[in-house]
């Protein structure tokens, strides 16, 4: 193994003159026969040429059967790379290119295996810690658990010096040290949401199209596998116990959490610079922004004023969006709500959003063109070419309704339980089955009173939620190609926006743990209109109006004050005026 | 798996047996699958999701589509798989009750499906046992098994469950009682089956047998079993047994265990009039079913019955049980019932009794006139119903009250009728 290591290097040693090199545990060459230590060190320059030089590849598993049935042993960290692997190949199913799965994802994994020392590692996570605290169980079987926790690659001999036996209480052999606070917190133990979090970084590092909220939303639709993932385990593992506890899903997780383990799993991975997130990258935002503007059924020709928000933020720069866990305070940006926030705050700039101003836009707008009509006299078919906000709302809103109706439809229908019982323990392991039994059975009675209805459409991966033109199925007209005349005013050679004034909400500082708690308070006093706007385009990325509005408020400090208040800490007042005069 | 301490307090109550998950009842919320906004944020995405069917179905039913309904019930039949204790049984009921409220007003529903349902849902969860057993007989019943509901019954009623069984005794007696019952309607459809052979009468007498073993059981104790008496003294006086029968009917009316009932009243009176009892035991029976129920339908009778006896505070009585008859506004527009009054009065006149009609008049002379005499009564019966005007107008002159705008009616009435008789 060490040879293959060291395999570029074969200098002589100094002292004694033999290339024997070997890597001791702090990543430094050392000499086999006499032990002297060099300056070289094997750094990480690249995830996927280190890692393929390692070739610890295998648990080495004893096949010994168990005293009750065949069965193999298995540890929780195999059933979650069998879950990685599927859900690799559903991502890779659905476009993504394939090194997501062979290279990106995979890497990531032995990468984590060997950072919190559970394989690929000489040095697995010692055992030698009394158990005893770890679990109420009884002493006997937690003194086995801790021999069993022991794997490292060819000195497996004291693996499994017990009598094989599984723990009695799970089908693999550590389960219960997932269950202590402690252990998961101080080992970085692996947990169901934490496999979206390594997807994410995964999609990431490669610069795919496929934003976290979509990966949410593919999980929704279980077209990515999250949900009953124990279905995908071989016949062999024997799943039953706290096995179920570890790897059961009963909620997709949030945005929220989902981003906070990646920037977790980052720290833990060690990873260097990503891949830099440039101009013509999907995750953009000035690409990105231009998806949500077309679903949401707004001019293109906003995009233009989008791109000039995106520059006055310096939000387009490269070292703003690229993710570099090596640095100092790194952040991991959510390009998704950004990209959302910022077309909010476009609007907000163009039409206040106050309640009041954006109507008289309309209202002026409508006899503006009542007035153009008539000197022309004549009568447009499709109506003004100007972009009216009224008429957008109009449009808009029953197609929001029904969408929201349909998807809480399809929510009602979702299906949490596998057709494959999950057993907790043995002693319930009848009554499970029978229910089971009698829900299937249920079913199909209901099924066939349910009639013939084919409404049973197979969930489809579109991005877009609404459809907006003159074909038969169309949520309604597109608005896609009017301009906005009416909201810019030729000045001298510029043009400046008609509204002048500009309102924001409170940017306070307040400390990490309660800064997602304020928009319940807050959202009463905000302006209808407002909340409209922020409840449409949640809808749009499948997150809460909470997480929409705080990045919202992000751009606005990165806007007004030039950086956000997590660099420095100022009190400013409220609802501060604004003279917003950008050329165009 | 931040919520793992969440889940494994879960698992602790799923572990729990039965008795202790009936001392946590005191835990749960009573509407438990609708949570409070508060909640709701914390709240699974199963949980989240049955919630939106819950609400999906009860719009579905609401609306009359049944066929969705259905649709939507078969998605949430995975709550059945719940892990926490309460809400398991919490979804076993709610299943149970709307899946027979759909399935009756399904258009495709069969007899099968109900039978499929009532199975499952029987063996679901162990608190609903005897309810749903008897509501399954009911429903063969209804629909004319009467065999399959006796079977099912019991069925249910050799059923034993440790503490579950004694919480759900007063089922378990109803369904005992509903077994006697049974038998009862198999006896009634073999009495009526035209062949008479030995192997029948045999069969019939067996039936008998068994029904009344069961029904005297559950009669003799104290309750309300109005169609189980009904049905034993049917069957004594079909095997004429009327000793037998009326000392159960005077058990049943007059023993101070069982709660005040009409009904008894009713059916003793009934089964002493069918054998021609003295009118002296007629009235007497009827006297407290009069305590009891002053409205009763039987008053009229009891009515007739006082002013044919010869004693002189029966008549009394009888004027005051038919004025107390009109007080209640279900009898306002009863020809009947004025017609009896008018048939009172007249008598007591005849007597020389019009003190007495003046006692009663003058305790109710302000209800009546605001009840009965008023112009807008006048109008109603003027056009609605004639011949109740007049006897009115008969009525009011006989209590002495002659200068009514009522009678205006009645005059115009009366002139009109003898135009049309010329």
């Amino acid at each position: 193994m060490d040879e293959e290591l060291t395999d570029g290097y074969k200098e002589p040693c100094v002292q004694c003159g033999a290339v024997a090199w070997a890597l001791s545990d702090g990543l430094q060459f050392f000499c086999k026969n006499c032990h002297n230590v060099i300056e070289r060190t094997q750094e990480i320059v690249d995830v996927s040429t280190y890692l393929l030089n390692n070739r610890i590849s295998t648990l080495s598993r004893s096949y010994k059967k168990t005293e009750r049935e065949g069965g193999q042993q298995w540890m929780v960290c195999e059933g979650f790379q069998i879950i990685l692997k599927r859900q690799a190949e559903a991502l890779v199913g659905l476009g993504v290119c394939p090194q997501f799965k062979t290279n990106v994802l995979w890497d990531f994994w032995k990468l984590y295996l060997q950072k919190t020392r559970q394989a690929y590692t000489r040095a697995p996570v010692s055992s030698t810690r009394n158990p005893v605290d770890l679990s109420s169980e009884s002493e006997p079987e937690s003194a086995f658990l801790s021999e069993a926790s022991d794997l490292s690659g060819p000195t497996s001999a004291s693996v499994y010096s017990s009598d094989g036996k599984s723990s009695v209480c799970s089908g693999s052999l550590d389960a219960a040290y997932y269950f202590d606070g402690k252990e998961r917190r101080s080992r970085h133990l692996m947990s169901m949401p934490r496999t979206l979090a390594l997807c994410h970084l995964a999609l990431l590092w490669l610069r795919e199209a496929i934003t976290l909220t979509d990966l949410l939303r593919l999980v929704s639709k279980r077209l990515v596998p999250y949900v009953n993932v124990h279905e995908h385990f071989p016949e062999e593992i024997r799943f039953f116990g706290r096995d179920a506890v570890i790897f059961r899903a009963e909620t997709i997780p949030s945005y929220t959490k989902v981003h906070m383990e990646s920037l977790h799993l980052a720290k833990i991975l060690q990873l260097s610079a990503f891949p830099p997130v440039s101009q013509n990258c999907l995750l953009h935002p000035g690409l990105l922004s231009l998806r949500y503007l077309m679903d949401a059924n707004l001019p293109y020709r906003l995009h233009s004023l989008v791109c000039q928000v995106i520059e006055k933020t310096a939000m387009d720069k490269d070292c703003f969006l690229t993710f570099d866990p090596s640095a100092s305070k790194s952040i991991l940006q959510c390009y998704d709500l950004q990209a959302a926030a910022v077309i909010i705050v476009t609007l907000k700039l163009l039409f206040k959003l106050d309640d009041q101003v954006e109507w008289s836009f309309s209202r002026k707008a409508k006899e503006k063109t009542q007035e153009s009509d008539q000197d022309k006299k004549e009568e447009s078919k499709q109506g003004s070419k100007m972009f009216s906000l009224r008429r957008w709302y109009m449009i808009v809103q029953p197609a929001l309704e029904q969408a929201r109706e349909r998807e809480e439809l399809v929510e009602a229908k979702q299906q949490w339980k596998a057709k494959k019982p999950v057993i907790a323990s043995v002693k319930h392991k009848t009554v499970v089955l029978k229910r089971r039994r009698v829900v299937e059975q249920l079913q199909s009675n209901f099924c066939t009173l349910a009639g013939s209805d084919p409404e049973q459409q197979p969930s489809s991966p579109f991005t877009f939620h609404f459809l907006w033109g003159k074909e038969e199925d169309a949520d309604g007209p597109s608005l896609h190609n009017k301009d906005l005349s009416g909201m810019l005013v030729k000045e001298g050679r510029e043009k400046l926006l008609v509204n002048k004034t500009y309102w924001h909400t409170d940017f306070r500082h307040c400390h990490k743990q309660n800064c997602w708690n304020h928009f319940p308070d807050l959202e009463p006093t905000l302006p209808r209109m407002y909340v409209w706007v922020l409840g449409l385009f949640s809808f749009l990325l499948g997150v809460s109006e909470a997480e929409l509005h705080k990045e919202v408020v992000k751009v606005e400090q990165r806007l007004i004050l030039g950086k956000t208040l997590s660099d420095k800490r100022t009190q400013k007042p409220q609802r501060k005026r604004k003279r917003a005069a950008d050329p165009v | 798996m931040d919520d793992i301490e969440a889940e494994l307090n879960l698992s602790d109550v799923s572990d729990a047996s039965e008795d202790e998950r009936i001392l946590r009842k005191t835990e749960s919320p009573s509407l438990s699958h609708v949570p409070s906004t508060n909640a709701r944020s914390k709240e699974s995405g199963f949980h989240k999701s049955a919630r939106l069917c819950l609400k999906a179905i009860r719009d579905a039913m609401l609306h009359h589509r049944w066929q969705e309904a259905a649709q939507y019930l078969s998605a949430y039949s995975q709550t059945l798989e719940e892990t926490t204790a309460h809400r398991q049984s919490l979804a076993c009921e709610i299943i149970w009750r709307i899946g027979t409220e759909v399935l009756q007003h399904h258009p495709d529903s069969q007899l099968e499906d109900f039978n499929v349902l009532y199975e499952r849902m029987k063996n679901s969860g162990v608190k609903n046992y005897a309810k749903i057993c008897l509501e399954h007989s009911f429903h063969l019943l209804l629909n004319g098994n009467f065999n399959d509901a006796k079977r099912q019954l019991s069925v249910a009623a050799s059923w034993k469950y440790g503490k579950q069984s004694a919480s759900q005794s007063m089922e378990l007696k109803l369904i005992h009682a509903y077994c006697g019952f049974l038998d009862y309607f198999i006896w009634c459809t073999k009495k009526s089956s035209p062949t008479s052979s030995d192997a029948n009468t045999r069969e019939l007498h067996s039936y008998f047998r068994q029904a009344s073993v069961t029904l005297q059981e559950i009669i003799t104790q104290p309750g309300v079993w109005d169609p189980f008496v009904l049905s034993y003294v049917d069957m004594l006086e079909f095997y004429n047994d009327h000793e037998g029968a009326l000392k159960v009917l005077q058990n049943y009316a007059y023993n101070k265990d069982y709660p005040s009932n009409p009904n008894a009243h009713v059916y003793l009176y009934q089964f002493l009039k069918r054998h021609k009892a003295p009118p002296a035991k007629l009235i007497s029976t009827l006297k407290v079913l009069c305590c009891l129920v002053p409205s009763h339908e039987l008053m009229l009778e009891y009515c007739s019955l006082l002013l044919k006896s010869e004693v002189v505070e029966d008549k009394q009585d009888c004027l005051t049980v038919a004025m107390n008859l009109l007080d209640y506004p279900s009898w306002k527009y009863d020809l009947n019932a004025w017609i009896c009054l008018r048939k009172v009065l007249t008598v007591l006149k005849k007597k020389k009794l019009k003190h007495l009609i003046d006692k009663e008049w003058e305790k109710r002379k302000d209800l009546w006139l605001a009840m009965h005499y008023r112009k807008c009564h006048g109008k109603k019966d003027s056009e609605e119903n004639t011949g109740l005007l007049l006897v009115k107008a008969n009525v009011s002159k006989l209590l002495g009250e002659h200068k009514r705008g009522y009678n205006k009616f009645s005059s115009s009435a009366r002139e009109k009728k003898e135009m049309l008789t010329r």
